[in-house]
């Protein structure tokens, strides 16, 4: 038999590859969270730096054929007053926290049921001689690799998809269209990956914490 | 022990759980001494508080009043994190439904209670698999394994941290009478490598092998009997021939 090994991030990989609609569903919900903030993101950095300066030094930046920036995309005419461009601005933050809120619940909302359902499977776990800390860890690894897959969806699926659908729609019939690739900068694609991960583990923490720490034998006592 | 304690003693142990507006008590004023190196069967009827007794030596739930002592350890007093750490390296516990975790293997199984280990003991998990003979089943999941075979694997995880002490509640509950036998004889050996062993049990299988028989009614201890004391004696002898012994595979 060949010599592997079992950790703490096999065990949530098997788990959250055991509950794979559930798993795959979050994915897509949270991705499609992160492609919105990385969309309203680029058009707020846009305004605040008039879409200039080191935008080309992004992960995704324009030496791909065909790729858009998202910048120049979505830049508005600097003529545009300070008035609406102000209050374009607040929309967009105001937009940017619902739907952070929106991702977060859902995170929460998952892990939550998630949690419930496993109240039998945490008993054995702490009966067995795990401490609330280590079940934390697990769940908080579960969250913090769904947040990740999900931030990887949203960069290179999520965001690309909702900027070819919309040039569809406002292009359509004027010319052919290619598929576009965003480009943004390093520190647009690094912040919306801290930001992932933060709602990702935040909202495992506050959905898990609670009940991991409850009384093992009441918990091994749960029949599902 | 040198200090003039049982092994595992329990005194005056009272636990009560609280049901809507109406209490049980399911522990009342329990007193017992279990040496080292028995293999002791609890008995009596349904309600008795046998699995409650179990928890409480094996440190997963506290009592309401009195000690429980383990070792010299006074165990009642821990926190919930000592106690965590109490189980796992002094406590195997083996149980009626196995839970085992649904999505691993039986291997994986058996590594989840050191999964946080730095190194986890990767060749005493496969050895453990082979020696309850599951040899050809270590990469299947419980829902692919018999109830037989999947209380060995409980067993094998419960060893795993090598501990002094195994606790089962009715291992032999979900399981035909032919495997039980297989099974109390696993405990047999077992207990002769020098484990405590305390099983909470109906079947008379289990107690007719068993060193000593405690009969338990309403939370307190009926009568309390050492089938033969004399042999316990024997542990140092028995502990010098102990460690893993490997079992020939098939
Ligand atoms: N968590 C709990 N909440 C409420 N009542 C409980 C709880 N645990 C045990 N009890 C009650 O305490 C009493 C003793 O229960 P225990 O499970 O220890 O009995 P037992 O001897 O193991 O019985 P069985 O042979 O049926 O397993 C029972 O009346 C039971 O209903
Ligand atoms: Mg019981």
């Amino acid at each position: 038999m060949e010599r592997r090994t079992f950790n703490a991030a096999s065990y949530s990989l098997s788990h959250l590859r055991r509950d794979g609609t559930r798993t795959a569903t979050t994915i897509v919900t949270i991705s499609i969270t992160v492609a919105f903030l990385l969309l309203t993101s680029s058009l707020l950095f846009g305004m605040l730096t008039d879409g200039g300066g080191d935008r080309k030094a992004g992960l995704l930046a324009g030496d791909i054929p065909g790729s858009v920036d998202m910048f120049t995309e979505f830049r508005l005419d600097q003529e545009i007053s300070g008035r609406a461009r102000n209050s374009l601005m607040s929309y967009l933050l105001l937009t940017s926290a619902m739907v952070l809120m929106v991702g977060f619940f859902i995170m929460y909302n998952t892990m939550a049921i998630s949690v419930m359902e496993r109240r039998r499977e945490i008993g054995i776990l702490r009966a067995l001689g795990l401490s609330t800390k280590e079940v934390m860890k697990l769940f908080l690894l579960e969250g913090a690799m769904v947040g990740f897959i999900s931030w990887i969806f949203a960069l290179f699926f999520g965001t690309p998809l909702i900027l070819n659908l919309a040039s569809y729609l406002i292009n359509r019939g004027s010319e052919s269209i290619f598929f576009v690739m965003p480009s943004m900068p390093l520190a647009l694609v690094i912040g919306s990956l801290l930001v992932t991960m933060a709602l990702s583990t935040i909202s495992t923490y506050i959905a898990t914490i609670r009940p991991v720490g409850s009384s093992p034998v009441a918990m091994m006592r749960t029949r599902i | 022990m040198d200090n003039g304690t049982s092994f595992i003693s329990v005194r005056s142990v009272v636990k009560e759980y609280r049901v809507g507006d109406s209490t049980v008590r399911a522990l009342d004023g329990m007193d017992m001494e279990i040496d080292e190196g028995d293999m002791v069967a609890l008995m009596g009827p349904s309600g008795a508080g046998k699995t409650t007794l179990l928890n409480m030596i094996g440190g997963l739930d506290s009592p309401d009043r009195g000690s429980v002592i383990v070792k010299g350890m006074e165990i009642s007093s821990l926190n919930e994190g000592q106690r965590a750490l109490f189980r796992k390296n002094n406590v195997g516990f083996i149980f009626q439904f196995f839970n085992l975790i649904p999505s691993l293997t039986a291997l994986e199984n058996v590594l989840v209670p050191v999964m946080f280990d730095r190194d986890p003991p990767f060749d005493r998990a496969v050895e453990l698999l082979e020696r309850v003979g599951l040899s050809g089943r270590m990469d299947h999941v419980p829902g692919r394994l018999s109830g037989g075979e999947r209380q060995r694997v409980a067993i094998a995880r419960a060893l795993i941290n090598d501990p002094m002490i195994v606790l089962a509640d009715e291992p032999t509950g979900n399981i035909d009478s032919v495997t039980a036998r297989e099974i109390v004889s696993l405990f047999r050996e077992l207990n002769d490598e020098g484990k405590t062993m305390i099983m909470a049990t109906h079947d008379r299988l289990v107690s007719a092998r068993a060193r000593s028989v405690i009969k338990m009614r309403d939370g307190h201890v009926v009568r309390g009997k050492a089938k033969s004391r004399e042999r316990i004696v024997h542990l140092a002898d028995r502990k010098a021939s102990g460690g893993i012994r490997r079992k020939v595979e098939g």
